[in-house]
């Protein structure tokens, strides 16, 4: 007789027995030491740990920036470690939202432009992603701000509209690196508030390489790293 | 990502860099169309001299008179010859050549005699309108000669002098005659300034004792036919004949002309090296610079494709930029080269490898005058971007955004 189990959550991300060694001069640093992890669809969950822990190391795999020394890492069931650059790129491209610390968005272009990229890198029609992106700018506070550059825009702007350009394309997971460490209380408050609404109305996945507090107090798993390894995962209630 | 608008902003974001970039290319664009247009105007008028003052684009001989040019070694039937070459939309025009003496009161001179059709030459040569003194020949006066203009100083004569002429007739007397200069010439040439003594051929048949026959037939081509083409016609033509291009009988001539033009493909590579290093420079500092936003574009999914399409881009805006304000720069100057020239006037006299320098030089404008130099320009800046280009193409994202 079969044994009954109990319905899984879809994993969106698995991870199994990855290392990363980087060379150094004449020094092998291992960033990752066989690391196993599992992301279901809709977690919002924190990636914690000292600096040299591994958080961005472990992000970058994920997000098919870079590759694993060996080990597996799946998106969606897609073995990333096989695939060619031009695949990589197109996996970026379709289906992983990036939030970095320091917003990195192209400096000559508008909120709108920046935020219609991936969208236009996709090929959707001009009027199709205008639309889009207008009514998206609008959901994250940006209504009236489109047409403005970075240097027009304060952090908390400029960092909402990464984000919109990260969500834009409706992405599988959100890859964000310390998305707040430059942000005062109220714009990370603000962002954050946005995140978990849209991970709540919309069941978009969120995995934060943080340090911040403020994350970590919202998140609703806690997976630490030390040492290049997972060394405590923490499931938390929803509040 | 709109490549072409993401391009051009990117192209200003360092505005002095980008100017001094864009100033450096249009003015050496702009000294290449110039001097792309003063060598081609040198050239049409150095090949001009040759073929139209007393060369021609062809000449015909009979067989053996150019290894020993004598008197009796002549094209026996001319006038059919003439003729087929006249049906054929040529150009035509005999002549008889002999050597002798001229002498003039004190003076005298080893002398090239040169008889001339006055009808069917003025239609091949236009040495007839390059006179310095005097007139040209005419019929109505056989006795009359025109000189080139170094004889007329070594005889120290001028219009309206007499000189007494001396050779040997075919018929192996003496041939003497005394002639009165008509004309002085421009200078032509080192060998006609020097020895030319212009007659009309009857007064030369006379002279000479010759009834008939030619030594030589200039031939012009139709303006459109190429030489090689023009040449293969008249050989056809002239069976048994010996048939040379101006290029035949003045190969070094031909051949340092030929070289002038590699010349400027030098020229091109020298002032545009320096350009080019300036691009590389601009373009290279363009990647550095944003290092880090490259990274970014790459993480986002841009293709190395796309990058290296942004980076092409916008030196292809540069180049047009560039060659939008060379033209404009250059277009004002080159029609004033082209119309009035430069006054090459103090070298009036001065001939080079034999043929004379017109005393303005002005420039030849054609469509290649503006193509060649744009397209080595745009070889040129290709070439300097492609480093720059493919390294921002192949840029590792996660080492790029680390990039301070």
């Amino acid at each position: 007789m079969e044994k009954q189990q109990t319905p899984q959550p879809e994993s969106i991300v698995e991870i199994e027995a990855v290392t990363r060694v980087y060379r150094q001069g004449a020094h092998e640093v291992h960033a990752l030491r066989g690391l196993n992890l599992q992301i279901a669809r809709g977690e919002f969950t924190a990636i914690c740990g000292p600096s040299g822990s591994g958080k961005t190391t472990l992000l970058n795999v994920i997000g098919a920036l870079d590759r694993p020394s060996s080990g597996s890492v799946r998106l969606e069931g897609r073995e990333l470690g096989n695939m060619s650059q031009r695949e990589r790129s197109a996996m970026r491209r379709d289906r992983i939202g990036f939030v970095f610390q320091s917003y990195n968005l192209v400096p000559v272009l508008s909120a709108c432009e920046n935020t219609e990229m991936v969208l236009a890198l996709q090929g959707v029609p001009r009027a199709e992603r205008r639309a889009q992106v207008l009514r998206l700018l609008g959901e994250v506070g940006l209504g009236g701000m489109e047409q403005r550059r970075p240097d027009e825009l304060s952090g908390g702007q400029q960092q909402r509209v990464a984000f919109a350009r990260a969500i834009a394309a409706q992405p599988a997971v959100v890859l964000a690196d310390e998305p707040t460490a430059n942000l005062d209380s109220e714009n990370a408050a603000r962002l954050l508030d946005l995140m978990e609404r849209l991970n709540r109305e919309r069941g978009l996945t969120f995995l934060f390489a943080t340090h911040d507090p403020r994350v970590m107090a919202r998140a609703r798993r806690i997976v630490r790293v030390e040492d290049g390894r997972v060394a405590q995962d923490e499931l938390r209630p929803v509040a | 990502m709109e490549i072409w608008r993401t391009a051009w902003r990117n192209l200003w974001r360092n505005r002095r860099r980008t100017l001094v970039t864009l100033a450096a290319m249009a003015l050496a664009l702009c000294v290449m169309i110039l001097y792309s247009g003063l060598l081609g105007g040198y050239l049409r008028d150095m090949e001009r001299n040759i073929t139209a003052l007393e060369v021609g684009d062809l000449q015909v001989h009979a067989a053996g008179y150019l290894d020993d040019p004598s008197l009796h070694t002549r094209i026996a039937q001319p006038e059919a010859l003439l003729a087929r070459l006249r049906a054929g939309g040529y150009r035509a025009t005999p002549r008889l050549l002999a050597w002798g003496m001229a002498a003039a009161q004190e003076s005298s001179a080893g002398v090239s005699f040169r008889g001339v059709e006055l009808a069917s030459d003025s239609g091949v040569s236009s040495i007839h309108r390059r006179l310095q003194q005097g007139r040209w020949l005419d019929s109505a006066d056989p006795q009359g000669i025109v000189i080139g203009r170094q004889l007329a100083r070594i005889l120290a004569v001028s219009p309206g002098a007499e000189i007494v002429a001396l050779s040997q007739g075919a018929d192996g007397a003496l041939a003497a005659g005394l002639f009165r200069v008509r004309g002085v010439l421009q200078s032509i040439g080192d060998a006609t300034d020097r020895a030319g003594v212009f007659m009309t051929a009857a007064a030369f048949r006379e002279l000479f004792v010759l009834p008939g026959g030619a030594h030589q037939i200039v031939v012009r081509r139709p303006g459109t036919l190429a030489l090689p083409a023009a040449a293969q016609a008249v050989r056809a033509a002239a069976a048994g004949l010996d048939v040379q291009t101006w290029r035949e009988r003045m190969p070094t001539l031909a051949s340092l002309l030929d070289s002038a033009r590699g010349g400027m493909l030098v020229m091109f590579f020298i002032v545009y090296a320096a350009v080019a290093i300036l691009v590389l420079n601009a373009m290279l500092m363009a990647v550095f610079e944003r290092i880090r936003e490259l990274g970014v574009l790459k993480a986002l999914g841009v293709g190395p494709g796309g990058v290296l399409a942004l980076m092409l881009a916008e030196a292809s805006l540069l180049s047009l930029l560039a060659i939008a304000a060379g033209a404009a720069l250059a277009a004002p100057f080159l029609h004033y080269l082209q119309v009035v020239g430069l006054n090459l006037a103090s070298l009036a006299g001065v001939s080079f490898m034999g043929v004379a320098m017109n005393p303005v030089w002005r420039a030849h404008v054609n469509a290649a005058v503006f193509a060649e130099p744009i397209l080595a320009l745009l070889l040129i800046v290709a070439a300097a971007v492609c480093y720059p280009s493919l390294r921002a193409a192949f840029l590792d994202p996660v080492q790029a955004m680390r990039h301070s």
